[in-house]
C-alpha cells in the first residue's frame, strides 16, 4: 500500500531554485506558514546548483548609464517586444537595493577580496552592469536561509497538476521521486518557480543532459499551469547561446565581459558584421552572427583570448569555474592552457525560454507577479517577465510578498476533489505498473528530433504546422510509456511535460508572423521584425473545452 | 564516467546523493555510487558537497575530442 500524505500551507512555493528560496524568504518574513517543494534538494538545485559568477545591478554611481533609467532604456533596447517595462519596474527596479543587501547578508560578499566591486559589461548593456562575484555558495546559504525563517521543506518531490475551486487555485499533487509517496497539498497561493524547459533540443556530441542550463528544468510546471488555464507569454522563443565545443558550460557574460572575442576559422573577428557593438552585442546577434560563420563554411569559431593580459586571463579562468564548476579542468583537459587560448566554441542547444536576460518565458504575471488565475504567482525563468539571478532574486522575494499578502485575505483553503485526487494519483503511478512499452529515453528522442527539425534556429509556418502535427501523433505513444522505477517515473513525466511544452511553443510561435530576436524567432517565411503589429507578448491560454487560443498584448517604449 | 566516485575514499555520509541535483547519485549499502552517469550535468555539487575528496569528473571523449 502506498503512502500518501495531506499538508496544508498559507503560500506554497514550486521550484526551489533562486526566485523561489527569495519568494519564501518573503513569505515567511511576511509571517506566513511557508511550505517549498522541490524535485531535488534545495541546498543544491536549480540553474546556480553548482555556482554562479555575475549579477545584473545598476548601483546609482553618478556615471550616466549607471541609473534606473538607463538600465530600463537597455531593457527597452535589447528585449523590446518582450519586456514589459512596467512589471520590470516593479519587480526589479523596486526591489534591487534591498536584493543586493540581502544576498550579502546571507553571507555571499559581491565583492572581490579586495574589498571593491568590480563590474563588467556585455549583452549590449551601456556601461558595466554585471557585478563580478564568488557565487559558489549562494544556493546552500539561501537554503539556510530559508530554514532560519522555518519555511518547511518538501524535497525530492515532483508536482504533476495543480487544482482549481470555482475558478480560485485551490492545491496541487506530487509523487516523492525516492519513497514514492503521493501527495495532495492545499495553500491559499502558489508562486510557480519552476524554471524554464530544457532537454527540447538535439545537444552537441549527442548528450541530452550536456546542457547550457539546468537539465531537470522540464517545464513541469508551464504544463500544469496551462491545463489549469493560466495564461503563458513569450513561449515561441528556443535561446541559444555559445559554448565550448564538446561542453554546453556558460561563460558567455564572463568571456565577452573580460574582452575575449570571438573569430571564424579565418582567425577573423567577426561579430561587429552583424551588429555594431561587436562581441558586447546583445547575445541573440553573438549567436545570430555565429551561426552564419558556420552556414558560410568559416567554422570552427573560436574565443580568441590571446590579447588578454596575464592577471585578465587568470581571472576569466577563475570566474568560468564560479559560473560552472567543472569548466577548468574541461577546458584544461582538452588542451588550452591559459597563455594563448584559442577556445574552440560553437552554438549551443536550443531550449525553450526567454529571449533576453531582462525577461522571462511562461506564466504572464503582472506588476504584483500575479497570472489570471486566483492565488497563483509565478517567479523566475518560469514567468514570463523575470530571468537571470539579478530578477529571480528581487523578482522571487516581490513574488513571495504578493503570495503573502493575498493568502492572508483569502479565508480558508479550498478543498480538492477526492475523485480527481484518485485519479490523479492512478494517472501518476501508471506507467510503473507496465511490463512493456517505450522508456522517457526513446520518447524524448523523438520530441528532440521533432523540435530540432522543425523549430530550432529557423521556422516556417510550413515547418511548424508539420512539429504540431508530428507531435499530436505522438500522443498515442504517452499511453505506452514504461518507467522500471522511481527515477524513471520521474524522467517520465518530465518527458512528457516537454512533449506538452514543445506543442505550445510550436502553436505560439506558428502565430508570431515576424522575427524578434533572431535566431530566438526566426521566421524564414517573416524575416523582417514587424513591430507595427507584433512588438508585443503572444499570450497563449487553453479553455475550459480544452481549445488553445492566443492573442496580443502590445507593449509600449520610449522612443 | 561524468562524476566518478572513488569508494575507497568514500564515507557513506550521503551527501552527494541528498545534493545532486539530477538524481544521479545514489547510496548502495554504505557507498555512493554515480547510477545515471549519462544525466549528469557536471555542475559539480557533489564534488564541493564531498568533504573526502573522493569525487572527481572523467570527462567522455565525446566531450573531450568531438
Amino acid at each position: 500500500m502506498r503512502a500518501s500524505h495531506d499538508i496544508e500551507a498559507d503560500v506554497a512555493i514550486i521550484g526551489g531554485g533562486t526566485a523561489g528560496l527569495n519568494s519564501a524568504m518573503a513569505a515567511a518574513e511576511a509571517g506566513c506558514d511557508v511550505l517549498v517543494v522541490d524535485k531535488a534538494n534545495i541546498v543544491r538545485s536549480g540553474a546556480i546548483a553548482g555556482g554562479i559568477d555575475h549579477f545584473f545591478a545598476y548601483m546609482d554611481s553618478g556615471e550616466p548609464w549607471d541609473t534606473r533609467e538607463a538600465y530600463l532604456g537597455w531593457a527597452g533596447r535589447v528585449a523590446r517586444g518582450a519586456v514589459d517595462l512596467e512589471v520590470q519596474e516593479a519587480v526589479y527596479c523596486d526591489e534591487l537595493k534591498a536584493a543586493l543587501e540581502r544576498v550579502e547578508r546571507i553571507g555571499v560578499s559581491l565583492r572581490q577580496p579586495d574589498g571593491k566591486i568590480f563590474r563588467t559589461a556585455a549583452l549590449g548593456q551601456p556601461g558595466p552592469y554585471a557585478i563580478n562575484f564568488d557565487g559558489k555558495l549562494l544556493k546552500p546559504k539561501m537554503a539556510v536561509e530559508v530554514k532560519r525563517r522555518k519555511c518547511k521543506v518538501l524535497n525530492r518531490v515532483q508536482v504533476t497538476n495543480l487544482y482549481l475551486h470555482g475558478g480560485e487555485f485551490a492545491g496541487f499533487t506530487g509523487f516523492d521521486i525516492r519513497a514514492g509517496d503521493f501527495y495532495r497539498i492545499r495553500a491559499r497561493a502558489i508562486v510557480i518557480a519552476t524554471g524554464n524547459t530544457n532537454r527540447m533540443y538535439n545537444a552537441q556530441v549527442g548528450n541530452p543532459f550536456n546542457l547550457w542550463y539546468c537539465p531537470a528544468n522540464t517545464g513541469d510546471l508551464h504544463r500544469a499551469a496551462f491545463d489549469a488555464g493560466v495564461a503563458l507569454a513569450n513561449m515561441e522563443y528556443v535561446r541559444m547561446t555559445i559554448v565550448p565545443k564538446g561542453f554546453s558550460a556558460p561563460g558567455f557574460n564572463a568571456f565577452f565581459g573580460m574582452g575575449a572575442q570571438l573569430v571564424n576559422s579565418l582567425g577573423e573577428p567577426f561579430v561587429k558584421n552583424y551588429h555594431e557593438m561587436g562581441n558586447k552585442a546583445p547575445r541573440n546577434f553573438v549567436v545570430w552572427g555565429a551561426l552564419q560563420e558556420l552556414k558560410a563554411g568559416r567554422g570552427p569559431i573560436y574565443m580568441d583570448c590571446r590579447h588578454l593580459k596575464a592577471k585578465e586571463l587568470e581571472h576569466l579562468f577563475f570566474t568560468l569555474g564560479i559560473d560552472k564548476d567543472t569548466l577548468p579542468e574541461f577546458l584544461h583537459a582538452r588542451g588550452y592552457a591559459k597563455d594563448g587560448a584559442m577556445i574552440e566554441m560553437t552554438v549551443s542547444e536550443p531550449m525553450q525560454a526567454r529571449p533576453s536576460e531582462l525577461c522571462g518565458s511562461g506564466i504572464r504575471i503582472d506588476a504584483s507577479c500575479a497570472s489570471n488565475v486566483p492565488g497563483i504567482f509565478a517567479a523566475g525563468d518560469a514567468s514570463d517577465q523575470m530571468g537571470c539571478l539579478h530578477m529571480a532574486t528581487a523578482g522571487g522575494f516581490a513574488a513571495g510578498k504578493h503570495a503573502a499578502a493575498y493568502a492572508k485575505k483569502r479565508g480558508p483553503l479550498l478543498p480538492l476533489d477526492p475523485k480527481a485526487m484518485a485519479e490523479e494519483e492512478e494517472r501518476v503511478f501508471r506507467p510503473l505498473g507496465r511490463s512493456s512499452g517505450i522508456s522517457y529515453r526513446e520518447f524524448e528522442n523523438i520530441v528532440r528530433a521533432i523540435c530540432s527539425d522543425h523549430f530550432g534556429p529557423v521556422k516556417t509556418e510550413l515547418s511548424l504546422k508539420a512539429a504540431l502535427d508530428k507531435l499530436g501523433r505522438l500522443d498515442a505513444a504517452r499511453e505506452e510509456l514504461r518507467a522500471d522505477n522511481l527515477h524513471e517515473l520521474m524522467r517520465t513525466h518530465e518527458a512528457m511535460n516537454i512533449h506538452a511544452v514543445s506543442k505550445i511553443s510550436a502553436a505560439a510561435a506558428l502565430e508570431r508572423r515576424e522575427s524578434r530576436f533572431p535566431p530566438y524567432h526566426y521566421r524564414a517565411d517573416y524575416p523582417e521584425t514587424d513591430d507595427e503589429n507584433y512588438c508585443g507578448l503572444m499570450v497563449i491560454q487553453k479553455r475550459p473545452d480544452g481549445g488553445v487560443t492566443t492573442r496580443l498584448d502590445k507593449l509600449r517604449y520610449a522612443a | 564516467m561524468p562524476a566518478v566516485i572513488d569508494a575507497a575514499k568514500c564515507n557513506g555520509c550521503k551527501l552527494c546523493d541528498l545534493y545532486c541535483p539530477l538524481d544521479v547519485i545514489h547510496m548502495e549499502g554504505e557507498v555512493a555510487v554515480v547510477r545515471y552517469p549519462d544525466e549528469c550535468w557536471h555542475c559539480g555539487a557533489c564534488r564541493q558537497e564531498c568533504a573526502r575528496g573522493a569525487v572527481s569528473f572523467r570527462f567522455p571523449w565525446a566531450m573531450l575530442a568531438a
